[in-house]
């Protein structure tokens, strides 16, 4: 049983990671069509799903979804759900990693290859999501301790520069009367989503005390509209279109004048890849959780038979990273687009199944108490 | 004598046959007028003086047999033994056997050789005790009980090792300790089977199980103020007779960079040191790999000046920069290790040849940079701040594991590397308490401040 401060920090961790999941590159492609009344909508949108799945997931204390779907619906509808979701999870993680590959094969080395630097990310990371979940939430919270300082240090300094451009920030402002657009309402919401790990790691918690709601959307608000406004006062309503990875050029546009270290990208770049390689461990040992709950041959207990499943399941996520290694930018950037609407419905999917279990849980109770 | 292959009963003919061929077997016989008593010992484990003012003198002055019979029987620490078997383990552990009136009984006559209580040697500090432990578990427990006047404190003992027979205690604070954890090392202790075991920190490698961890997992330590502090903390101690360290258990990350002088300073300079150390540390696995990645994968990232004269002083460095690291990294290590091994007379021999020509002359040849050299000795001093001997050479090796992916990689493995180190951190459990995580966190969400009782003191 851990403490409730964990679910912060996986909701943290996902709220923080938007920048990599290109958020910021969607809600840029519609700041004239509603992006900002989107965000206005997403917020509260989020939080209930934060609160609705929390309260749901409190009724099966020490259980994961896999657990729940199997024991209360036919085998013949939880498997594909379940498989759905594990390659949900899988696709969640598979972006963060692309996209970091790119972005550091653009800011950082240049030379070294595609290749090894993947190969880099996924040795790591297959090594790593292996690992017990409560030793991943812990190992969460100590990388939130390194990263989040310097993410706030980013921030501050982002906002008390002189050179930044309030006037198009307003100017983007009185845009926010216009209707919301769908699309920019799923990639808001994936700020909230990290919630959502909680399928697997509500085998950790017995009982989630859930204070100060009210935080998670101040806090999900302020994350948003840092996303999306800091770039554009960087570089005006216009010019922020041209950026693919925003976050990174407006970190890059970031002078420190006073430190061995004189451009804030690489400060960035450090936060952000420890916490983007983190989410991946932590999104891959949920996939790979839920791939095991529904393999075949998933009574069988021997620990040899265990390594071999977690291997051959792994093996299969690194091929399937490899393969889609062969995606442009372009399509990496439509990819994440669907990823973050489909995710969107699942996530929806998810909450009324579980409301389905709970009504079926309560009258097999009345039932036989 | 028995036939029994087991037991045998308690004889002196049955142990004297045992004992064949044992030189410094004393076999002697007292007569006197009031009777007779027939008295064997080990003469190189006994105090003589304990056996002659203890054993005989009473002997010849007592007025018959029966009422010496009793004195031996009611002496403090005499044991009458049945089965010839314990009785030969008694002879072999420092009894006399004294036979009288057909009845065997065992007086403790042990002489122990061991150095008196001395300073601390591997872990100094600047004020404070300095008294270390001894080889005698005797001596030890006595430093400890003095420290922690509690009934609470419990001992238990055993012995361990088919051979040597080691006496062992098992130390907790009853109202403190995880019974958890209690149960899980003595279940471990109990079925440990060895032959010989001489070294507290050889008892704690047979203690876990990973074969391939890296970092330690208890704490081994000469300071009896450590052990009292650890008890009062709920951990239990493991002390053995023969050596001069005990066991701390269950040990966490932090618990090895806390020095017993931290209590000591005011709490603010006490938590700069602890700040320190952790810089220490982080500058020792880091520097080398950092300086890897910045010369041959990403000088951009550091300020221009400071690039241009990395690269102004590996101007004539004719190898990849990871080739220099590790060649300077391994000479240091030589330093360190040939230090520790040379006699005292020619230990500064190897300072000067060691620090002043390899350093200068390398450098002027031209086969290291000069901010290498300063790098190295950074990296060298820097490891040098964990209190804890076993952690400062866990981390020693560690920091090749940086560099290599700092080889490899560049700045991306030197992070990739640090979060693996994280999670691997965080994966471990010592007796099933977590190894690793932000501990502070639990005392600042629950403003629930013990002195003395916090993990990471």
């Amino acid at each position: 049983m851990v403490k409730s401060r964990y679910f912060y920090c996986l909701f943290l961790m996902n709220s923080l990671i938007n920048i990599i999941n290109f958020v910021p590159r969607e809600l840029m492609d519609r700041r004239f069509d509603g992006a900002l009344m989107s965000i206005l909508i997403a917020v509260p949108i989020g939080t209930t799903f934060v609160y609705v799945f929390t309260k749901l997931m409190d009724k099966f204390p020490g259980k994961g979804i896999p657990e729940i779907f199997n024991s209360l619906m036919p085998r013949l509808v939880s498997t594909p759900m379940l498989l759905v979701y594990a390659v949900l999870w899988y696709v969640a993680g598979v972006i963060t990693l692309l996209s970091f590959v790119d972005i550091t094969l653009r800011f950082i080395s240049p030379d070294t290859g595609a290749y090894p630097v993947v190969i880099g990310f996924l040795i790591l990371v297959c090594l790593c999501c292996r690992v017990d979940g409560l030793s991943l939430l812990y190992g969460l919270e100590v990388i939130l301790g390194i990263t989040l300082p310097l993410i706030l240090y980013a921030s501050v300094k982002a906002l008390a520069n002189p050179n930044f451009s309030w006037d198009s920030v307003l100017q983007i402002v009185t845009f926010i009367w216009h209707k919301p657009d769908i699309k920019s309402m799923a990639a808001g919401t994936f700020l909230f989503s990290g919630y959502i790990n909680l399928a697997i790691f509500n085998r950790l918690f017995h009982k989630i005390k859930l204070r100060h709601v009210w935080l998670i959307a101040v806090e999900g608000l302020l994350v948003l509209l840092m996303t999306f406004l800091v770039p554009i006062g960087y570089f005006g309503t216009i010019g922020v279109e041209r950026h693919v990875y925003t976050w990174f050029s407006t970190a890059d546009s970031i002078r420190i004048e006073t430190f061995l270290i004189e451009r804030m990208l690489f400060i960035f770049y450090f936060a952000y890849m420890t916490l983007s390689v983190m989410s991946v461990i932590v999104h891959w040992h949920v996939g790979l959780e839920l791939f095991k709950s529904i393999m075949p041959f998933a009574d069988k207990n021997s620990s040899k038979a265990k390594l071999w499943k977690e291997w051959i399941i792994l093996g299969l996520f690194c091929v399937a990273t490899l393969l889609l290694m062969f995606m442009d930018q372009y399509e990496l950037n439509q990819l994440a687009e669907w990823f973050l609407q489909i995710r969107w419905l699942g996530e929806m999917s998810m909450i009324a199944t579980l409301f389905y279990c709970v009504i079926k849980m309560r009258k097999a109770r009345r039932r036989n108490p | 004598m028995s036939e029994q292959p087991q037991k045998h009963a308690a004889s002196l003919e049955w142990i004297t046959e045992k004992l064949d061929n044992i030189a410094d077997l004393e076999d002697k016989r007292l007569l006197a007028p009031a009777g007779d008593a027939r008295l064997v010992f080990i003469k190189s484990i006994t105090d003589s003086v304990k056996i002659s003012h203890g054993i005989i003198a009473p002997f010849y002055e007592m007025e018959d047999n029966e009422a010496y019979k009793d004195y031996i029987r009611t002496y403090p620490g005499s044991e009458e033994a049945t089965t010839g078997e314990r009785a030969l383990e008694l002879l072999l552990s420092g009894y006399a056997a004294v036979a009288i009136l057909d009845q065997l009984y065992f007086f403790d006559v042990l002489h122990a050789e061991n150095s008196a209580v001395s300073e601390t040697i591997t872990e100094s500090v600047t004020q404070g005790p300095s008294d270390g432990f001894t080889e005698n578990l005797a001596i030890n427990l006595n430093m400890v009980r003095r420290r922690y006047q509690s009934s609470q404190l419990k001992m238990e003992s055993m012995l361990i090792g088919n051979l040597s027979r080691t006496k062992m205690a098992i130390l907790y604070d009853e109202s403190r300790v995880n019974y958890d954890v209690l149960a899980e090392v003595k279940e471990k202790l109990q079925t440990l089977r060895v032959d010989i075991l001489q070294a507290t920190g050889e008892l704690e490698k047979y203690l876990s199980s990973d074969k391939l961890r890296i970092f330690p997992k208890t704490i081994v330590t000469e300071r009896p103020d450590r052990v009292v502090f650890n008890l009062s903390e709920g951990k239990v101690a493991l002390m053995m007779d023969t050596t001069g360290y005990a066991i701390v258990l269950p040990s966490i990350f932090n618990d090895f960079f806390t020095a017993m002088d931290d209590k000591i300073q005011f709490p603010f300079v006490g938590r700069f040191l602890k700040f320190l150390r952790v810089i220490g540390v982080a500058m020792t696995l880091w520097l080398p790999a950092l300086y890897v990645a910045f010369t041959s994968y990403n000088p951009e990232i550091i300020r221009v000046q400071i690039a241009l004269l990395v690269a102004g002083s590996r101007a004539t460095v004719p190898y990849p920069s990871f080739v220099e690291v590790l060649i300077m990294l391994i000479m240091m290590e030589f330093l360190t290790e040939a230090s520790i091994r040379l006699p005292r007379a020619i230990g500064p021999t190897a300072t000067t040849v060691g620090g002043l020509i390899l350093g200068q002359a390398a450098t002027q040849a031209g086969l290291v940079g000069n901010i290498m050299i300063i790098l190295v000795s950074a990296v060298a001093i820097s490891n040098f701040l964990i209190p804890l001997n076993m952690m400062s050479f866990s981390v020693r090796v560690l920091k090749y594991f940086f560099v290599i992916a700092a080889a490899f990689l560049g700045l991306v493995g030197v992070v990739s590397c640090l979060v693996g180190l994280m999670i691997y951190l965080c994966s471990q459990r010592s007796f099933g308490q977590p190894y690793f995580r932000l501990f502070f966190m639990d005392n600042i969400s629950f403003r629930k401040f013990k002195k003395g009782g916090g993990t990471d003191g």
